[in-house]
């Protein structure tokens, strides 16, 4: 059942979370610029561009302490979160990002580090009317607890778990509510970019794109690796271990497969030694490899990619390049 | 828990991106570019997005260290700058104020190349401080100076949206100052045209319209070519030339010594690609010049940047949006840091040292009597130091170990030293030779502002705490004025760019309450004046752009039978300069651990040396160890270096050699041999 809140009962409900969860709340500190700042805030900023940096930093950040190694050969884990991380204004793309990872860090072996962070955190979605000047974004449709639709002046809170239902539970019922044709518009947006998608895995899959595309491509690649910085399912990292004192602590940070020695061995042998080989191996692997291995593109058509690349060779820009050129 | 984001400016290249820092109870996690910034636009480098990763090394600098029995041993603030401040004031006292030298950095805030340079002049009496403009626009700044009457980048980013062409002489801009580079790349994706000269095969190269792979120093005969097809095939901007232009028929005259055959025997181009880029730029109604350390670093540099100065003057390509001459500053706040007159000439806003109106509104400012003759260029001054001149030195936040040429001298003079004080973030290869080394903050840690290559004034703030007992920079500079009897109390870091705007009339409309809003490029007199995008749009700064007449001088050193190999050095994209951060930042260190010496693989295979292999590279002043990365991205006979590894030091190399104005090294060529090891 739908419910439906305005502004106040919305800073009520964010309040009474924030009572059991660290919640974070989205944020605008520049015109453009979207991000997760920590409850309680002077103004949530409830439509707008992405959110900066991506929400699954929150349980993955850039850099994360892993384990600090004693002299003693003690070992310390960091110490896990006093209360459940609580995140709000998460939009679709963002929590499809989310869910990639879940599935990827609870797949065997099970990363520990992650789950400490995501364990227990209260996954609040946004859809509705709140992108770049209210823009309509898709219904999350789920891999949330909860979701708020923005629609006119307030929201219908939408549970998917029992614990949103729980956190909705007090609030009106939406009377005469009707998502029939939310879900329509939704379904359009979410399509748009799946068939583009679903266009260029083809072509990859069908070896119909030549090298050379590759070498364009990566010749306009200046290798500032921010496509994989912002991309939600992205999460491959590498380890730094530092000497502090006598202690050894242990990093992870994350890494980046455009990349030189990302796949660079000992000898110095590459078996992806040029950047024509790492770009096609990444969209392979988004387009490709990801849909085989977990039925699912690994490109939550975000636009981040787009957004955050110097020279316009984000995912969408190359997959409607190489659709035009190789269909 | 707490998390916070802070907006500020990047630490790394001129080109001024912003981001956000972000922190975690205190601890820095990553970066996110700032959406809404007119350079950044929402994207980094790999630099950028990896400038949190240094901050929290276990290396830094955390308290004062004083050398006793050739030990360094923890000290007092108090004990340690009492210590600075006597001396050299003794050493001032006994040899002379201009016995003492002072390296200021381009890694500092405006505020804070502001206060080391008054501490010099008001506090120690001496005119000696510089910083490392001296080793990259030194050629700039004296050049355009004398053309234009500023050596500041005419025009701003921006224009690389509306440009028509790009001629990118001695600039690998994707690499070096990345988010320009991408401009660049774009402006070709909208179809301007390219023009590269370059003997590197950079990866701009790949999209130019026309690739010059011209021998290392033979700008001057390339850009003089260049003019004389314009002026032979009448394609000059006559109008521009007689409204705003003087010694123009003094040049035309020069130009009779490049004819073209002579031009493409000195810079081993064909007389048709010389011809070409000529027709191609002189055809452009609105065509930009982008320059870098190709162009200056070299002993005839400053003629280098009045060749490219000519070109835009002859062409009329200046004073418009998509023109101009362009020299990319290196570092994130060389701009600044020159603004500020932490130079041995100049006061702030280039305002002389030598004009007794200036020295007395600084010294009525100041309350104290100033210095009149310009002092030592950083160069000049290891030279000096070598020799026992310079007996004392404090350099802030700089580590001419590694960047200086000729490491062999540099490491002589500052272990000549009777007292070096240096200021820093890291143990860097400086600071070992130190008597004393005071722990700074780094930019994570402090607030201030800083110039970017487009003279856009921007904020830098503090995000975290700094690390251990290391305080700002501002702070320790203060202590030091204070202990000079000086007025040194200010509150923050705004109230010295107060002090900087009553002073200086190119920042006079610049305080921290405008810069809250948009950044602003100046000159910005005045508090309503809107900034200034675009320089000598009515007529130049100095009133007549000035034609140069040239003449061909060749690099000083250059290949022989005993050092075959020409040897360029300069930056690679993963480092930046001695690597005291990159280093220490995980993922670029990890791409990029080791020193390679790029070769041609035919000088390669001649040499008996393997894909990989160990060589030696050896010249008149040193010797190194590298590994051989073989690549046609250098013409054969040319051998590249990037000077950031302090166990393989191109610096060991590079010849000392300095331009006879400007006082810059001869970076960009001198003769090595390689051998296998």
């Amino acid at each position: 059942m739908l419910k439906t809140l305005d502004l106040p009962a919305l800073r009520q409900l964010l309040c009474a979370i924030a009572a059991e969860f660290e919640l974070r709340v989205p944020v605008q500190p520049a015109p453009g610029m979207r991000l997760l700042a920590p409850w309680p805030v002077a103004e949530i900023a409830l439509f707008g561009p992405p959110l900066q940096p991506k929400p699954t930093a929150a349980f993955f950040p850039q850099t994360q302490t892993l384990l600090t190694l004693g002299a003693d050969a003690s070992v310390e884990l960091p110490s896990p979160p006093v209360r459940p991380l609580a995140l709000f204004g998460l939009a679709r793309a963002d929590l499809q990002g989310i869910a990639f990872l879940d599935r990827f860090f609870s797949a065997p072996p099970a990363d520990d580090v992650y789950q400490r962070l995501r364990r227990d955190a209260l996954l609040i979605g946004l859809s509705g009317n709140c992108g770049t000047e209210r823009k309509f974004l898709p219904l999350a449709g789920g891999h949330c607890d909860f979701e708020l639709i923005a629609q006119g002046t307030g929201w219908w809170g939408r549970a998917h778990t029992p614990r949103g239902a729980h956190w909705l539970r007090e609030l009106p019922a939406a009377e005469g509510a009707d998502l029939t044709w939310l879900n329509e518009k939704s379904a359009q947006l979410i399509d748009e970019p799946q068939q583009l998608l679903a266009r260029a895995a083809k072509l990859l899959v069908q070896e119909r794109v030549p090298e050379e595309f590759w070498r364009e491509i990566a010749a306009r690649c200046i290798l500032c690796c921010g496509c994989n910085q912002v991309c939600p399912t992205c999460n491959c990292f590498c380890v730094e271990d530092q000497l502090r004192g006598t202690n050894v602590e242990r990093r992870r940070v994350w890494d980046s497969c455009q990349l030189d020695a990302f796949m660079r061995e000992a000898s110095g042998h590459n078996p992806l030694g040029t950047e024509a080989l790492r770009t096609r191996r990444r969209i392979f692997h988004k387009l490709v490899a990801d849909p085989q291995r977990w039925g699912e593109y690994g490109c939550v058509a975000c636009g981040r990619c787009d957004a955050a690349c110097p020279t316009g060779i984000g995912i969408f820009a190359l997959c409607e390049q190489l659709v035009a050129r190789y269909s | 828990m707490t998390i916070n984001a802070t907006l500020t400016t990047c630490p790394y290249c001129g080109t001024g991106c912003n981001f956000y820092l972000l922190a975690d109870n205190g601890q820095l996690t990553g970066v996110a570019p700032a959406a809404d910034h007119p350079v950044s636009r929402g994207q980094l480098c790999v630099k950028g997005w990896n400038a949190h990763a240094f901050v929290d090394h276990p290396a830094r600098l955390t308290q004062p260290l004083i050398r006793r029995g050739g030990e360094f041993q923890p000290a007092a603030w108090d004990d340690a700058l009492d210590l600075v401040h006597s001396r050299l004031s003794r050493l001032a006292a006994q040899h002379g104020p201009d016995s003492l030298m002072f390296f200021s950095s381009a890694k500092v805030s405006n505020e804070e190349n502001y206060l080391l340079m008054k501490l010099a002049r008001a506090g120690y009496g001496t005119n000696n401080i510089d910083h490392c403009a001296r080793l990259c626009h030194a050629s700039t700044v004296t050049g355009l100076a004398e053309t234009l009457g500023s050596g500041a980048m005419t025009n701003s980013l921006s224009c690389f949206d509306v440009t028509e062409l790009i001629l990118v002489i001695g600039s690998n801009t994707t690499e070096q100052h990345p988010l320009i580079g991408s401009r660049i790349l774009q402006a070709v994706e909208r179809g301007a045209r390219l023009i590269v000269a370059d003997g590197r095969r950079i990866r701009l190269a790949q999209h130019a319209d026309l690739h010059l792979r011209g021998t290392n120093g033979s700008d001057v005969a390339l850009l003089c070519g260049m003019a004389r097809v314009i002026l032979d095939e009448g394609l000059e901007d006559r109008a521009f030339i007689e409204s705003r232009c003087e010694n123009f028929d003094a040049f035309r005259t020069s130009l009779a010594a490049f004819d073209l055959q002579r031009v493409a025997a000195l810079t081993g181009l064909g007389e048709e690609e010389i011809r070409a880029a000529a027709r191609l730029y002189a055809g452009a109604e609105r065509a930009m010049i982008v320059y870098a350390m190709g162009i200056t670093q070299h002993s005839h540099g400053v003629d280098n940047v009045r060749a490219v100065s000519n070109l835009a003057l002859l062409t009329g390509n200046l004073g418009r949006p998509g023109t101009g001459i362009n020299p990319l500053r290196g570092q994130n706040n060389v701009q600044g840091a020159c603004d500020m007159g932490a130079l041995p000439n100049v006061y702030t806003g280039y305002q002389k040292v030598e004009d007794s109106l200036i020295r007395r509104k600084f010294s009525a400012a100041w309350g104290t009597r100033l210095p009149e003759i310009p002092g030592m260029m950083a160069t000049h001054a290891i030279e000096a130091a070598a020799q026992g001149k310079i007996k004392g030195m404090l350099i802030l936040g700089e580590n001419p170990m590694l960047s200086e040429a000729n490491q062999g001298l540099v490491k002589r003079a500052l272990e000549k030293l009777e007292f070096l004080a240096v200021i820093d973030i890291f143990p860097t290869e400086t600071a070992q030779l130190a008597t004393l080394v005071l722990p700074a903050a780094c930019y994570a840690e402090r607030d201030g502002s800083y110039t970017s290559t487009e003279r856009r004034v921007q904020r830098g703030r503090q995000a975290v705490a700094p690390p251990g007992e290391a305080r700002t920079d501002w702070q320790i500079l203060c202590a030091l004025l204070q202990r000079c009897g000086l007025a040194a109390d200010y509150a923050d870091p705004a109230a010295i760019m107060d002090e900087i705007a009553t002073l200086t009339p190119s920042y006079g409309g610049i305080s921290y309450a405008r810069l809250e809003g948009d950044s602003v490029q100046w000159p910005c007199p005045d508090a309503g004046h809107p900034g200034t995008p675009i320089l000598h749009r009515a007529q130049c700064t100095r009133g007549k752009g000035r034609f140069s007449p040239l003449s061909y001088r060749p690099s000083v050193e250059l290949p022989d039978a005993s050092y075959p190999l020409l040897l360029n050095t300069g930056r690679s994209y993963f480092h930046w300069h001695t690597g005291s951060m990159t280093r220490r930042s995980h993922l670029l260190e990890r791409e990029e651990h080791e020193v390679q010496l790029e070769i041609h693989p035919e000088d390669a295979l001649a040499l008996k040396i393997n894909p990989r292999q160990m060589v030696q590279v050896r010249s008149r002043r040193g010797c190194i160890s590298a590994r051989a990365l073989l690549t046609e991205r250098v013409p054969r006979g040319q051998v590249f270096l990037p000077f950031h590894f302090a166990e393989g030091a191109a610096n060991a190399l590079t010849n000392n050699v300095l331009d006879p104005e400007a006082g810059i090294p001869e970076f960009k060529v001198c003769a090595v041999r390689v051998t296998p090891c």
